[in-house]
């Protein structure tokens, strides 16, 4: 398994992962309803992101086919301190690499790129309700910072 | 000449085809009536199937200070100083509650607990008939699996074992796991463990008809829900390598890349995990595609007749195996996938050869179960039961159209009852230890009391013949 920078040849694999996220996301609340043309939006996004400066988009790779997908940027805290924040916005690996320490990988690279890039404290967004993602954090030292509350139509 | 005797005539001739279709479909039709008339009329005759009998003599009133108080205290304060000899004073090394929420009965639906009471009364009645178990049928109210379980845990003190029935997939799964784990008498699921039980003796039968070892067989499992998902467990569990079996349901071949996948992380991880342990090759697409060069198609998936096509199955190896075990209508009948070239055909109905029917397996699981005072039932006990139940066959002579004893066959009970028993010893899960021989007069007793109780009470004049 190989964890790089992402390029611009792999965004169509990642836009999918990144779909996923989004799709999974709404089995936790209808408030995650997919748009029909997430993946297009994926895509451009992700391409934006990938010129854009902050940014930080890894792939774990089997081969040539990308399995992982980790995309973080880094914020400023404009009230507190520490004032930079490396955030975690999408994190994705295909079901048949789960537990088998990849995510740890994935997440231990980027804590390590993102410190690089100036980060003080690494970040990380999930559903409220995805008790597998906020295990997967707690388990690793992150504690749960800030809960959004939402109502809508 | 009648529709039933034409499409018999049918099936014996071999010569069933695509338009022998429609007689058979009345024909199947007038066989299914003649049976509810009667269910109807019986049942108000009888006022239900089963009831308690006594077990003990009452010479006079005066054994009432035996059986009840001041005697009965002395039992009560033995079994609190040892709470195990309740499988010893009372009758619960031999009673099992048959428990449902109702929620997937047959194939009706979820008609409620109170619709689900005669047919688990009907299943009280196979068990005390074939395996001389006293089961209680008790459909509960329970909202959910939290539920459910809470309920059936609560009435360990009173039972030998428990027989989960008709529950919804996935809860099913998530109780009978938890069932299994919380509990110390065995807790069984028929729906997953006893079709995948007699499926799998089923199909070590066919598999020696056709020259055939299940180490390299490919395997499609059509219908993910609970049959299906013990089914390949068992399989895996008997010496079947996951890679070689498919899992097919309603939205195609299970594969990890489906995008449902997460859904079932969270809705049904068993089914994710098949999506993940099963199709080494990764294959994608639809039930024909998962057809193509597999040996054996094992579906429990819907009501047939064309829940599968004649060209889905013409795609397989040959000397294909194939099971349709959906029940009443197999989701295809053995005429067309004979025409389309299937070698070894199994449903669930008993007018066809071949039938995969539970009843050859849970009296004899239970009976054997009981009599070692098993605290759970494993799988291996289960591929025993199965390996027996196939060896019997074999005794007899197996062949294209005879893969399986029938439920006539009594003497099949007492014989798996054995090995059941047996494998709970070797397996430590026996709270009772006896020799093979001991087991089998064990369960050769009860089973005769049962029918000699039965025989009894019928020359007897208290059951009687019901009316025309």
């Amino acid at each position: 398994m190989v964890i790089r920078h992402a390029r611009a040849d792999d965004v169509e694999a990642i836009s999918d992962l990144i779909v996923r996220t989004k799709r999974l996301n709404n089995e936790f609340d209808p408030l995650f309803a997919v748009a029909p043309d997430a993946k297009e939006r994926a895509e451009k996004y992700l391409r934006t992101s990938l010129a854009a400066p902050g940014h930080l988009l890894l792939v774990a790779l089997e081969g040539k086919k990308v399995v992982g997908v980790l995309k973080a940027e880094m914020r400023e805290r404009i009230f507190y301190e520490p004032r930079n924040e490396g955030r975690i916005t999408d994190f994705y690996i295909m079901p048949e690499h789960r537990r088998k320490a990849l995510g740890d990988e994935m997440i231990q690279q980027a804590a390590a790129e993102l410190k690089s890039m100036g980060a003080e404290i690494v970040v990380a967004d999930v559903p409220a309700q995805n008790e597998i993602a906020n295990r997967f954090y707690v388990k690793r030292g992150f504690r749960a910072l800030i809960n959004q509350f939402a109502k809508g139509p | 000449m009648n529709p039933e005797k034409e499409r018999q005539r049918a099936v014996h001739s071999g010569v069933e085809g695509a338009s022998a279709r429609k007689p058979e479909l009345e024909a199947d039709q007038a066989h299914e009536d003649e049976p509810s008339r009667k269910a109807l009329a019986y049942s108000k005759f009888y006022g239900g199937k089963v009831g308690f009998a006594p077990k003990v003599p009452v010479r006079s009133l005066q054994d009432f200070s035996i059986w009840y108080t001041p005697g009965v205290a002395a039992v009560s304060k033995a079994i609190e100083a040892d709470p195990g000899l309740s499988f010893e004073y009372t009758g619960r090394w031999n009673t099992i509650a048959i428990v449902t929420d109702g929620t997937r009965v047959l194939g009706l639906g979820n008609i409620g607990p109170e619709g689900a009471l005669p047919v688990m009364e009907g299943k009280a009645l196979i068990y005390n008939y074939l395996g001389g178990v006293n089961a209680l049928p008790l459909p509960v109210r329970a909202k959910s699996a939290d539920e459910l379980v809470s309920i059936v845990k609560a009435m360990e003190p009173s039972l030998g074992g428990v027989n989960l029935e008709d529950i919804e997939s996935p809860k099913c799964f998530d109780v009978l796991d938890r069932l299994r784990r919380e509990m110390s008498v065995p807790v069984w699921h028929d729906d997953q463990q006893g079709t995948a039980g007699v499926t799998l003796a089923a199909l070590f039968n066919a598999l020696e008809v056709t020259g055939r070892e299940l180490r390299g067989t490919r395997i499609v499992l059509y219908g993910a829900g609970a049959a299906n998902v013990a089914a390949e467990r068992l399989l895996v569990e008997a010496g079947a390598d996951p890679r070689d079996i498919v899992v097919v349901d309603s939205k195609g071949i299970l594969h990890p890349e489906r995008d449902d996948i997460d859904q079932l992380m969270l809705k049904n991880k068993w089914k994710y995990e098949l999506a993940i342990r099963t199709n080494g090759d990764r294959a994608k697409g639809t039930l024909k595609d998962a057809l193509k060069g597999a040996d054996v198609l094992v579906a429990a998936a819907r009501q047939g007749p064309d829940a599968i096509k004649p060209d889905e199955v013409a795609v397989m190896n040959k000397r294909a195996i194939a099971f349709f075990l959906a029940n009443p209508v197999p989701e295809m009948f053995p005429d067309a996938a004979r025409a389309a070239g299937v070698e070894v055909v199994a449903t669930g109905r008993s007018d066809f050869p071949n039938q995969v029917n539970n009843s050859l397996l849970f009296p004899a699981i239970f009976r054997g179960a009981l009599d070692v005072r098993a605290k759970t039932i494993t799988d291996s006990m289960v591929i025993e039961a199965a390996t027996e139940l196939a060896s019997f066959a074999r005794e007899k002579g197996i062949g294209k159209e005879y893969i399986l004893p029938t439920m006539v066959q009594w003497e099949v009970y007492p014989r798996v009852a054995t090995k059941v028993g047996q494998a709970a010893i070797r397996e430590g899960v026996a709270r009772k230890r006896m020799s093979a021989k001991e087991s089998m007069q064990a369960a050769m007793a009860t089973i005769e009391m049962s029918r000699k109780v039965m025989n009894t009470l019928r020359d007897g004049g208290v059951i009687v013949d019901p009316p025309e």
